[in-house]
């Protein structure tokens, strides 16, 4: 009985990894990434890691999404002026 | 197995079970709404699964969460302002409630706890989540709408 | 050495470390126990030092010299961001728009960037009691001022942060942790060895020797790091245009910065 919630942990992680992997933009995939942070930040806590958890939640939840983000801003600037300057 | 863990268990599979298909399908305006609900809703089940392992300590967790959880929701809305204008999402029912469940949570565990130091951090980290949850909502349906290109 | 003998060399050592590593497997403790006689030992390791939360004295204490090789990483890893996304001879810097940020959410950001600060130290301080240390508390404390960003805009997160001090600070701080290593060595007994501080009282911010130190070494490498590593992206993403790049913003009036490299 006591397993439950960290089933119910294990399950989370397993259909939100499989839906980051899943999603093709970058940008949805970030959301779905921050979204993974969280649900295996709580697996570690139930797995009673809660360092692993605390490291988890510092990158995944503001770092990685902004870091991410910042780079699809970057890239899709640059595309847009290719296509501008094409013939 | 004791009472926490199992209202933890309830709110991971029902609450955060559900932003996890919400950020998984549909229109962009879904999933930044839900990825906001996620941290709202994994917030109060790690303060629950701190009380039901008897581990002052796992607060922390929750305390961290409350306060970058928010920020990460205004990153997704400040750099997909551009994109969110158009089409700016409406989940204020959706977000109350999760404010409510928080606020909820966090008042049946000040009453466990009862007055001590422990009690102060409850009240800042209930404080971080409702807060920042409301306001990460509102950056993200037009908050930041002066915000595109900067 | 010729192929043949590079290969048969390598094909030994392969054969030699597979055989160990299968030789370990078969003795390694049940599956799934609560009792591990390595986790057995670390608790009663950290316990002798005063050291109140057992992740933390394997990570700072029984292999500081693992964390070391981690830090240095984190520190490699950054320095290699920052090479790469330096502004190259083709591209210039536009000076970032400011935003219009709504009122409530500026108003949010100024009171979170304070308390996430102080949440960032307060895990960097309490690392060696409760969960947490320096590597989380440097992430958070990093992130906090990146709120300025979020809630304001690039000038005002450029105020606070002039880059360069930041990059002082993460090779400061790098280096503080290999002279306490250098420390243990001279005034104790061996590189990094946990001799050099008493232990002070159990359960106590002082505890635990030199855990604190070099979890405050830790927090401010990685601090510095997450700051400068953020820095390069955002400047990339801000305010680099590459040469007649026709930036949205080039026809709104704002004058474009050429420096020569």
């Amino acid at each position: 009985m006591g397993e439950a919630v960290i089933v119910v942990a294990l399950l989370l992680v397993a259909v939100s990894a499989t839906a980051a992997v899943a999603v093709r933009d970058p940008v949805r995939q970030s959301l779905v990434l921050a979204v993974l942070g969280v649900v295996l930040a709580v697996l570690f806590t139930v797995l009673q890691a809660p360092d692993v958890a605390l490291s988890q939640l510092a990158v995944g939840s503001a770092l990685t999404p902004l870091l991410l983000l910042l780079t699809v801003r970057k890239v899709k600037r640059r595309g847009r002026r290719r296509r501008e300057n094409e013939p | 197995m004791n009472g926490w863990i199992l209202a933890a268990t309830a709110v991971l599979g029902a609450g955060v079970g559900a932003t996890v298909w919400g950020v998984a399908t549909g229109p962009l305006r879904r999933r930044v709404v839900a990825q906001n609900l996620s941290t709202a809703l994994a917030c109060p089940a790690l303060l629950l699964l701190a009380q039901g392992y008897d581990r002052p300590a796992y607060v922390d967790l929750a305390l961290v969460l409350a306060l970058l959880g928010p920020v990460g929701t205004l990153v997704f809305a400040r750099l997909l302002a551009g994109e969110l204008a158009g089409d700016p999402p409406r989940a204020r029912a959706l977000t109350r409630s999760a404010a409510g469940l928080g606020a909820g949570v966090v008042l049946a565990l000040c009453v466990a706890v009862g007055p001590s130091r422990a009690l102060l951090k409850l009240l800042v980290v209930g404080v971080l989540l409702v807060g920042g949850n409301l306001l990460a909502s509102r950056a993200l349906s037009g908050g930041m709408a002066g915000a595109r290109r900067g | 050495m010729n192929p043949r003998t590079r290969l048969w060399l390598v094909a030994t050592g392969g054969a030699g470390l597979a055989a160990l590593l299968v030789a370990a497997c078969l003795r390694l403790p049940r599956f799934g126990g609560d009792r591990h006689p390595y986790g057995d030992r670390a608790v009663h390791a950290s316990l002798e030092r005063h050291t109140a939360n057992t992740v933390a004295s394997v990570n700072f204490d029984q292999r500081a010299f693992d964390t070391l090789g981690e830090m240095t990483i984190l520190f490699a890893a950054v320095l290699g961001c920052v090479v790469l996304l330096r502004q190259t001879r083709d591209e210039h810097r536009a000076h970032p728009e400011p935003a219009d940020v709504a009122r409530p959410v500026r108003r949010y950001a100024l009171l979170v960037l304070p308390v996430a600060l102080l949440t960032g130290l307060y895990v960097v301080a309490h690392g060696q009691l409760s969960p947490g240390g320096g590597f989380q508390g440097g992430v958070v404390a990093a992130t906090a001022l990146h709120v300025l960003y979020l809630g304001a805009d690039y000038r005002a997160l450029e105020r606070v942060r002039p880059v360069g001090a930041y990059e002082v600070g993460d090779a400061l701080a790098t280096s503080a942790y290999l002279v306490t290593g250098v420390a243990g060595l001279i005034g104790g007994t061996a590189f990094l060895a946990n001799t050099l501080l008493p232990y002070g009282t159990f359960n106590t911010l002082s505890s635990g020797g030199t855990v604190p130190l070099l979890n405050a070494a830790v927090g401010m490498e990685v601090a510095c790091a997450v700051v400068v590593l953020l820095a390069g992206f955002l400047d990339q993403a801000v305010e680099i245009v590459d040469e007649g790049e026709d930036d949205d913003r080039a026809g709104d009036g704002h004058h474009h910065e050429e420096r020569g490299k």
